[in-house]
């Protein structure tokens, strides 16, 4: 149950954050494909560089260890990502 | 207090410091219930659960699990933790347009969809529709999708993550390039 209030919680943070970087909005996610707003790989990225160093800090405290990750098959990720392209530029999500 | 209301209301904030609060979600989300923030799982989660009550036979597969099968399927057909996560990722948006004052109820109002694509409203929903399946197909084959795999993968150094970010821009800028042609 907890557990829940938890995902609860951090997915309110999660599309605030969204809304709040404005990539609720077609133009600014479609615009990272012709470089006209870079909104989405600065908030994609500093989210990465934060998250990083806290998860690896954590893990050297002894604090975490690290979930399953999400599996690498170079495929099949490859190909996912190509797919996934296509859509997130014609619809913007 | 007075600055803190003003950053709250604005319609949109430096990409960085959204940023910064997601990156520190994620990191929350690994600390307090050892999971990662994925958004797309949980929609494969709600198809699993009402296709086993509608179809059991059709649902009855290695991707959402054999009834009394060996083995853990690839997507549990229940209420998962990114499913919950998803529902406050609904409110978590509305939350933000709301402390804005730019919440409204929207068919078709983007003014750079509209230039490219035209005013009516049923070519937004059928693309988004398509592109949607497009993306939900996408995440299924890579296992994930640009928060559960490129942001929740790539924070602790996946490979796969990587992989799926090259693909992604690739095609990406490919697809804007033919959506947009001259005025790319």
């Amino acid at each position: 149950m907890t557990n829940y209030v938890i995902a609860l919680i951090l997915g309110v943070g999660f599309g605030f954050s969204l809304n709040k970087a404005g990539l609720t909005k077609y133009s600014k996610i479609v615009n990272v494909f012709r470089f006209t707003d870079l909104a989405v790989l600065k908030f994609m990225m500093t989210a990465l560089v934060v998250a990083m160093i806290g998860l690896y800090v954590f893990r050297g405290l002894g604090w975490i260890t690290f979930p399953s990750v999400p599996a690498t098959y170079i495929v099949g990720n490859l190909i996912g990502g190509l797919i996934f392209g296509v859509g997130m530029a014609l619809t913007g999500y | 207090m007075n600055w803190f209301k003003t950053q709250i209301s604005k319609e949109i904030w430096s990409p960085y410091a959204a940023g910064i609060l997601l990156g520190v979600l994620g990191l929350l989300a690994v600390l307090l219930s050892n999971s990662l923030l994925g958004a797309s799982g949980a929609f494969e989660s709600l198809a699993g659960l009402i296709g086993k009550k509608i179809a059991p036979s059709l649902f009855s597969n290695v991707y959402w699990g054999v009834e009394g099968g060996r083995g853990l399927p690839i997507m549990r057909p229940e209420i998962t933790w990114p499913v919950i996560l998803l529902v406050g990722i609904f409110f978590g948006g509305m939350l933000g347009a709301l402390t804005s004052k730019s919440f409204k109820i929207r068919f078709n109002d983007d003014a750079q969809w509209k230039k490219i694509f035209g005013p009516q409203p049923w070519k937004r929903w059928v693309i988004a529709f398509l592109g949607a399946i497009i993306l939900e197909y996408a995440a299924g084959i890579a296992g994930g999708c640009t928060s559960g795999l490129a942001i929740s993968g790539g924070m602790l150094l996946v490979p796969a993550a990587f992989l799926f970010i090259a693909g992604m821009f690739a095609s990406g800028i490919v697809t804007a390039l033919i959506v947009y042609r001259r005025r790319y």
